[in-house]
């Protein structure tokens, strides 16, 4: 029925917009990946099957939508936003200045990492729901979100520096050839 | 020191891949990542989204 489909789609939007900023890291891009998201969800319903992982479906129709735009873009864009939670009021400044670090630090990691990271933690998506939507095995969801909070931590306890830009691009290119092998 | 060497007469753990146990970091992780992020989750759909969807849903209904 159209109504449980849009009604679907309609209470997934919060989740979207957040996975939207884990694989963009630009508030800007992220609200425009969501649009074309969703346009490309309503104009692909009838490949929906009721009753299926809608979240996944959905997830998956995100990330090739920010993987087609990777691949007309020429330039990596560079500007990285901190989300609001990193400024906020009631946190003491200690706290503020923590987070900011690791939101930083968030920003810097190979986007898959970040994006199996964001699935779990943030969306509370099984490594199962992970691996459909990401379109890799159990054990490669399972791997990334591993190695992406040992990252963050070896980061934030001082143990190694981040990376600069040139390690995300790379990753990013890797998304871009493993949709193409998909293909 | 015969406490460290002590060890509780545990039962043998099942086979196969454990769960992981979550650690302090971890645990500081989770939480830290949700006070940066779900403020995003609770900001205001764009009205923009919102007509998209619905002008699909009313489209539907013919």
């Amino acid at each position: 029925m159209p109504n449980e489909f849009h009604d679907q789609l309609i209470t997934l939007l919060p989740r979207l917009r957040v996975q939207a900023l884990a694989l963009t890291r630009n508030r800007a891009a992220a609200e425009d990946l969501v649009q074309d998201a969703v346009a490309n969800a309503l104009a692909a319903q009838d490949s929906f099957t009721p009753g299926t992982n809608f979240a996944a479906w959905m997830h998956r129709i995100l990330r090739n939508r920010f993987i087609s735009t990777l691949r007309k873009q020429r330039d990596t864009t560079d500007i990285e936003d901190l989300p609001a939670g990193a400024f906020a009021v009631g946190a003491t400044h200690e706290d503020r200045l923590v987070l900011k670090e690791l939101g930083r630090a968030v920003n810097k990691l190979p986007v898959d990492q970040r994006e199996a990271l964001f699935m779990v933690v943030l969306q509370g998506m099984s490594y199962e729901d992970v691996a459909a939507a990401t379109g890799c095995a159990v054990g490669t969801a399972k791997s990334r979100v591993f190695r992406a909070r040992r990252q963050l931590q070896a980061w934030l306890m001082g143990e190694e520096k981040p990376a600069r830009t040139p390690e995300t691009t790379r990753t990013d290119n890797r998304l871009l050839d493993e949709s193409r092998a998909e293909a | 020191m015969d406490k460290d060497q002590q060890k509780p007469n545990l039962p043998e753990p099942p086979p196969g891949p454990q769960p992981e146990a979550p650690d302090a970091f971890d645990l500081w992780l989770h939480s830290s990542l949700h006070k940066l992020y779900d403020g995003v989750a609770r900001e205001p759909i764009p009205p923009e989204l919102l007509a998209l969807i619905a002008s699909d849903r009313s489209r539907g209904q013919r």
